[in-house]
């Protein structure tokens, strides 16, 4: 046993001290050691044995003792014993602080080791283990600049000091200059060979550093070699082990871990490795047990990191996010910096966000994204907390880059593509066909979904084969390919799709199921997954689209049979009724769906719709209320359709109340507006906002207002808007731009109507009226009638139309004979017209004044009348040339015969018949101041005076008309309109153009702005479009709140996304 | 079963044309063609290279309809005023003017042993049958009013009457309306025999199968073609494949295809056995009023199909 002698003082006998005897109580060695003036060499050996037993208070107690002044005093001389008590003081408190985790006692600690060894150095100046012991203290504290200064002294010193040698490689490790450090460590191999196995294990970290595993491992195994139970090389050993990332170096790697763990079951790195080894084994048990004593193990905040890493994520695969989270969270608060370790914050995020806690998820995964802004996964993520906040722009950003980085990855081209599908259908397609191919190669399923959002995307950029191609694909073989496909069908199935049915029946064929029964009767199984209504309901909307409307007819029923409760499929089979004008089975499907669900707002807004078409204005408005508090007042459309039937109200109330019609503006206005606040993209809300504009006179906001819904609209194939470029040329006529109204007609006839739309064609009929265009207005009109045989209207405004042309031809200074005569076959066309519809009205087929037709047949009799003499007049005048022509020549064949003979009876003939000439000529005249007189007598004689006169009288006489009309014709409403611009005709021949003109002039009489709008003969027209008052107007309205219906019904009926877009689409909207 | 597209006449008239007939073949002439006009003209045309043979004028208002008689001496003319002009086919003497105010005048057909010109009466909701040797009018098949309207109800004029085909006996005469119903007459009883209802916007054109006179094809403004059993008042099928307005049907004279002529620009051949349009015809820029195939049926296949369009044009294809 170890023993040490205190010499007694004057003499030659010795304490003897037995090292492992040492009192409990250090005062007695210390009054023994203090009394005989013991060697201080002594003092630090006793200190250093006490330290070594783990009595920590005895060995302060003595070095304290040792460094104090009195000591000092009596020592004086015993330079180096005082510096090396001091600098054991030094080190220890270093030690102290750096294993201290309170911020305020590290501190202190190393204050006080700061103070030991300043103390020593006081000493001297030049002690090289002075140095070191700062350069240790420097290092523990993280100040490794000037530690490495401190090492930097003693090694300029002595260029072979271990100690020093060792601190500086140590530096430089820290500093990440391995090779450097790594050379320090051979320096003090050379120097050192017997070195203890410690410094190996610096050499075989620099090397686990540099890379180089295999140098490493054998600077671990030299150091397990000359020290088996090593704990630290074996823990390397392990983790280079674990590095090669095989099977069986990961098996090894274990057993080393194994055996640390046995050598000493505290070592926290060691433990951690384990937990994470049970941990992929799924030995949850075992994982929980390791960590827990890891954590009591140590101190060291990265280890305990790790720790609860471990027991975290052991939570986590558990799905217990709660304690996941807890756990997550400890461990993130033992990380200083996030790259040190990183993988707690992105489990933390990964928790937080399945919790719902989007806020702080979205830091936590921007964290890991900093230290590796790579990270595919992350990204992802971090996109879709993003699109939950609704920030789609970043959400697209950490996309794009996610893609780019991993471009094999289908997931992320999957989230890539739902993420873009409302904002750019064209990446978002090329998103979605990327990860369909990446699937593919990997021999994966692809999703129906997916191929469902691949059709839809195709369907909305109007490539309908290809749509088609990809919702089959997705559907797969069932029934419905039989039912699809008319080639390959078998005879029981065409037998039974083609069953005759009863032509009396066939209005009602759409809710008919008779054929899905005889094919169950025939043995064809009728059957159809759940998972395939989406896709089967866009398809047959796709067969919609390209007309094949009775095979969508059949997959929307087929739809229907086996899920009855399936609303949209109602809805639609209602469109394609609605479309072909079937009311009565539309509203029947309606009802169906509304059995269904009673508060669904598409149907009731298509009900509304339909009762406005049946005339049932006080139903329509309560369906419409309905739709609206079903949605909460969130539903768009609802509101939109109660803007446009306090629009059709305000122009249909047929007694204009212009206090009633202002109430109804102003509510459909706010109506538009309000739609427009919560969407400020909504194309059908701005339209009617410009409509109400329009109303008011403010025709070039409304314009403005107008062509941007048109630029608008001009994307999508389920938008169409036939009815802003209508407005829009309402607009141009309003402001008598008649050759862009006249275009603008045009294109919207040819655009949307393949020129079917007879109304249109009346609104280009009355531009050609005003520009003057006979013939273009005539044909037009014909035209109109062509396509609405039964709509007599036409026929009344084409004598009309006659009638003026010819009216004005007569009154041009100037004309042909041939305009005579046309003019006069016009009259006769216009009398024949007028006539008829005098007969007819006899018959009432429609509903004319007939007193009215009378009026129009006898000025058209009297026009005639008078244009025959106009024509004889210009026919005598043309007989008259042809008869002088013949006359010169025959006098011209008679010269030859005879000239000389003859002359002077020639002379005489001469003078004979320009008498005659004269006489004729004189006659004529007479006769065209005689018409010209009846002219004037007739119309023109008011026109001087007529400047004031006529705006009244015109409009008050409208007005009385207007009202006298409407008791009569109740729902012809606008009949009575396009009459009355004509009528003024009738009586006054020239009127309605100054009418027209004064009208623009707003400070006349006391016309409010919407009645200038009217006056201009603008407000059937207008009214029509948006919606419409009652009778043929409401064609227009209907056919606009029909084409709202695509739009609106996205997220719905029409094509319908796969679930996860759904969301998306509502949103969007 | 297909079509060929043979020749097209860019602008046969100077206007839209609205109606197109085969004038069958004399001992003197060949077939030819007839087609009217918004241009209020009737043109003869020789399919060979559709050269003009003549141009009738005297029309006011646009022609709507054309009809040829069986013997292909006679054809007749209606326009818009409500006036028929009858006419020798080789002189273009008018033999007759009919009018039968108030009604108007739409489709006209004469029956299959030329002695009975049927019209379409409009308003009138009425069929006018006039005789062909002293041109006067013999008969009028009128569609009953339903039960329930009173006389004065305007809505009678949803029986409008716009279209005519008499089947291929000549006893039994259909006629399309503006409600979308169409009704069937017992022609020598002067007898209404029933409706067939299935469409529900007007009915623009109608055509018996010379195969099989129990069959009629009929087109409407709902984009459907329908075929009926006409007896048996039942409906074989719907077709939809148009993208607007079917404006005019016509069955082949084999009787193993329909042609149609449509809003949406589109001349269409369809197969009534497979219920599907086979061929698809785009030469035409505008509304296709009128399709017309050549030939008194009688089964012959190979025949040559006319149609005509608002672009002006005339287009003649070769069915095989």
């Amino acid at each position: 046993m170890a023993c040490v002698y205190i010499p007694v003082q004057n003499s030659e006998e010795e304490v003897r001290v037995a090292l492992d005897q040492l009192p409990r109580d250090a005062t007695d060695i210390l009054d023994i050691l203090k009394a005989e003036q013991a060697p201080l060499d002594l003092w630090l050996i006793i200190a250093r044995e006490y330290f070594k037993q783990g009595k920590v208070e005895q060995f302060r107690q003595i070095l304290e003792e040792g460094s104090s002044p009195e000591i000092d005093e009596y020592y004086a001389d015993v330079r180096y014993e005082r510096i090396a008590i001091l600098n054991a003081l030094g080190a220890y408190f270093s030690y102290l602080g750096k294993i201290e985790t309170k911020q305020k006692e590290k501190e202190d600690y190393f204050i006080l080791a700061t103070q030991y060894y300043n103390k020593a150095s006081r000493i001297d100046m030049h002690e090289p283990s002075t140095w070191v012991g700062k350069g240790q203290l420097l290092l523990a504290k993280g100040d490794v600049d000037q530690a490495f200064a401190a090492f930097k002294i003693v090694l300029d010193g002595d260029r072979d000091n271990v100690p020093a040698l060792l601190g500086h490689a140590c530096v430089e490790f820290n500093r990440g200059k391995y090779s450097s450090s790594l050379e320090m460590y051979k320096r003090v191999l050379q120097v050192y060979p017997q070195c203890p196995a410690a410094v190996r294990l610096g050499i075989g970290l620099c090397r686990y550093k540099l890379g180089q595993f295999e140098r490493a491992k054998q600077a671990f195994e030299r150091v397990l070699q000359l020290d088996p139970e090593n704990v630290e090389a074996l823990v390397a050993l392990g983790i280079v082990d674990l590095q090669s990332n095989e099977a069986s170096g990961i098996r090894g790697a274990m057993e080393k871990m194994q055996r640390a763990f046995d050598v000493y079951p505290y070592c926290a790195t060691a433990l951690n490795y384990l937990a994470n080894h049970f941990f992929f084994t799924g030995q949850h048990f075992l994982v929980e047990q390791l960590t827990e004593t890891a954590l009591a193990a140590t101190t060291h905040g990265s280890t305990r990191a790790h720790s609860y890493y471990n027991l975290a994520r052991s939570y986590h695969s558990k799905g217990d996010y709660e304690k996941a989270g807890l756990y997550y969270m400890a461990s993130v608060k033992e990380v200083n910096k996030p790259q040190e370790f990183i993988l707690p914050f992105y489990g933390l995020g990964q928790v937080q966000l399945k919790l719902g806690d989007f806020k702080s998820s979205l830091s936590n995964f921007e964290k890991v994204l900093e230290v590796y802004p790579e990270n595919c996964e992350t990204l992802k993520a971090v996109a879709h907390i993003y699109l939950q906040l609704n920030q789609t722009t970043k959400a697209h950003e950490a996309l794009k880059k996610a893609v780019r980085i991993d471009p094999r990855d289908p997931e992320a081209f999957l989230d890539l593509g739902e993420l873009l599908i409302s904002t750019d259908s064209g990446a978002a397609l090329d998103a979605f066909k990327t990860a369909r191919n990446l699937l593919k190669k990997a021999n994966e399923e692809v999703s129906i979904e997916l191929l469902n959002n691949i059709g839809v995307i195709h369907f909305e950029r109007g490539e309908f084969e290809l749509a088609q191609q990809t919702f089959k694909e997705a559907l797969g073989d069932g029934i419905w390919v039989k039912l699809i496909d008319t080639e390959t069908q078998s005879d029981s199935i065409r037998k039974a799709l083609h069953q005759p049915m009863d032509a009396s029946l066939a209005s009602r064929m759409y809710k008919d199921m008779q054929i899905f029964h005889n094919l169950e009767k025939n043995g064809v199984s009728v059957d159809l997954p759940w998972d395939k209504i989406t896709t089967l309901s866009n398809l047959a909307r796709l067969f919609e689209q390209l007309h094949k409307t009775e095979t969508a007819s059949i997959l929307y029923r087929l739809i229907l049979f086996k899920f009855p409760e399936y609303v949209d499929a109602y809805l639609r089979l209602a469109a394609i009724a609605k479309a072909r004008n079937n009311v009565p089975l539309s509203i029947e499907l309606i009802r169906d769906a509304l059995e269904v669900d009673d508060k669904n707002p598409d149907a009731l807004c298509m009900l509304g719709d339909l009762e406005l078409k049946n005339d049932d204005w006080v139903k329509a408005k309560d369906t419409f209320r309905a739709a609206k508090d079903a949605s909460n007042g969130k539903d768009s459309y609802a509101t939109l359709c109660l803007g446009n039937w306090n629009y059709f109200a305000a122009v249909r109330s047929e007694k204009r109340a212009p206090k009633l019609e202002a109430t109804h503006l102003e509510k459909a206005k706010e109506l538009y507006t309000k739609v427009l606040v919560e969407h400020p993209a909504n194309m059908y809300a701005a339209n009617g906002a410009g409509v109400v504009l329009a109303e008011k006179g403010q025709f070039d906001i409304a314009k403005e207002l107008f062509t941007q819904v048109q630029e608008a609209a001009s994307g999508s194939v389920f938008v169409q808007m036939p009815d802003v470029w209508i407005n829009l040329a309402h607009v141009h006529f309003a402001q008598g731009n008649f050759p862009l109204a006249i275009k603008m007609y045009q294109n919207c006839l040819r655009k949307f109507y393949y020129n079917t739309d007879s109304q249109i064609l009346l609104y280009l009929a009355r531009t050609h009226y005003e520009a003057e265009q006979w013939q273009d207005c005539k044909k037009t009109l014909l035209k109109a009638i062509h396509l609405a045989p039964s709509n007599y209207t036409l026929r009344f405004d084409t004598g009309v139309t006659l009638q003026k042309f010819s009216a004005s031809t007569l009154q041009k200074t100037k004309r042909t004979v041939d305009e005579v005569r046309a003019t006069v076959a016009e009259l006769k066309n216009a009398v024949r017209l007028f006539s008829q519809l005098s007969a007819a009205s006899n018959l009432q087929f429609h509903g004319f004044d007939e007193k009215k037709i009378e009026t129009h047949v006898g000025y058209c009799k009297h026009l005639l009348e008078a244009a025959k003499v106009h024509c004889d007049a210009a026919e005598l005048e043309d007989q008259q040339n042809r008869h002088r022509l013949e006359l010169a020549r025959q006098a011209a064949i008679r010269e030859e015969e005879s000239r000389l003979a003859e002359e002077q009876k020639k002379v005489k003939l001469e003078k004979r018949k320009q008498e005659d000439e004269l006489k004729k000529v004189m006659q004529q005249e007479q006769h065209l101041e005689r018409i010209k007189e009846h002219w004037k007598s007739s119309s023109g004689s008011k026109r001087k005076d007529r400047a004031q006169d006529d705006d009244e009288a015109g409009q008050g006489e409208r007005r009385r008309r207007k009202s006298s009309n409407k008791k009569k014709k109740r729902d012809k409403k606008h009949v009575d309109d396009d009459q009355q611009e004509y009528e003024e005709d009738n009586t006054n021949t020239n009127y309605y153009q100054q009418d027209n003109q004064t009208n623009y002039q707003p400070n006349d009489n006391d016309n409010a702005p919407q009645d200038l709008f009217a006056a201009a003969g603008l407000e059937d027209s207008d009214a029509d479009d948006n919606t419409g008052a009652p009778s043929s107007k409401r064609i227009r309205g209907w056919s606009e709140s029909e084409d709202d219906e695509p739009e609106k019904r996205q997220p719905s009926s029409s094509p319908v996304r796969a679930n996860s877009v759904e969301m998306q689409v509502s949103d969007g909207e | 079963m297909k079509l060929a597209w043979l020749r097209s006449l860019e602008t046969s008239h100077q206007d839209c044309v609205w109606a197109c007939t085969w004038v069958p073949a004399t001992d003197k002439s060949p077939g030819l063609l007839l087609t009217g006009s918004l241009d209020e003209t009737v043109k003869l045309w020789n399919p060979e290279d559709l050269s003009l043979v003549r141009t009738n004028t005297g029309h006011c208002l646009g022609v709507v309809s054309v009809a040829a008689h069986p013997s292909g001496k006679i054809a007749a003319s209606a326009s818009m005023d409500s006036f028929v002009r009858v006419f020798d086919v080789e002189s273009n003497n008018t033999i007759a003017t009919l009018e039968a105010p108030p009604s108007e005048v739409w489709q006209m057909q004469f029956d299959p042993r030329g002695t009975t010109l049927a019209v379409a009466g409009g308003s009138s909701a009425s069929v006018k049958l006039w005789d062909t040797a002293e041109w006067k009018l013999v008969a009028t098949l009128s569609i009953p009013r339903p039960e329930s309207s009173k006389p004065s109800d305007k809505g009678n004029n949803k029986k409008f009457v716009l279209s005519v085909a008499w089947s291929p006996s000549g006893r039994q005469l259909a006629c399309g309306s503006m409600d979308g119903s169409i009704s069937v007459f017992d022609v020598q009883r002067a007898k209404f025999l029933h409706h067939l209802d299935g469409h529900t916007m007007p009915v623009r054109s109608l055509s018996y199968s010379p195969l099989d006179p129990r069959v009629l094809v009929s087109g409407s403004d709902d984009e459907r073609i329908h075929m009926y059993d006409a007896e048996g008042k039942t409906l074989f099928s719907s077709m939809s494949g148009h993208s607007s307005w079917v404006l005019s049907v016509d069955v082949s004279p084999d009787g193993q295809a329909i042609a149609s002529g449509s809003s949406d620009r589109t001349v269409k051949l369809w197969d009534p056995k497979m219920r599907a349009a086979v061929q698809t015809m785009t030469n035409h820029t505008d509304q296709v009023w009128g399709v017309k195939f050549e030939g008194g049926g009688g089964g012959v296949r190979g025949s040559l199909l006319a149609s005509v369009s608002d672009d002006k044009s005339i287009s003649l294809y070769n069915y095989s």
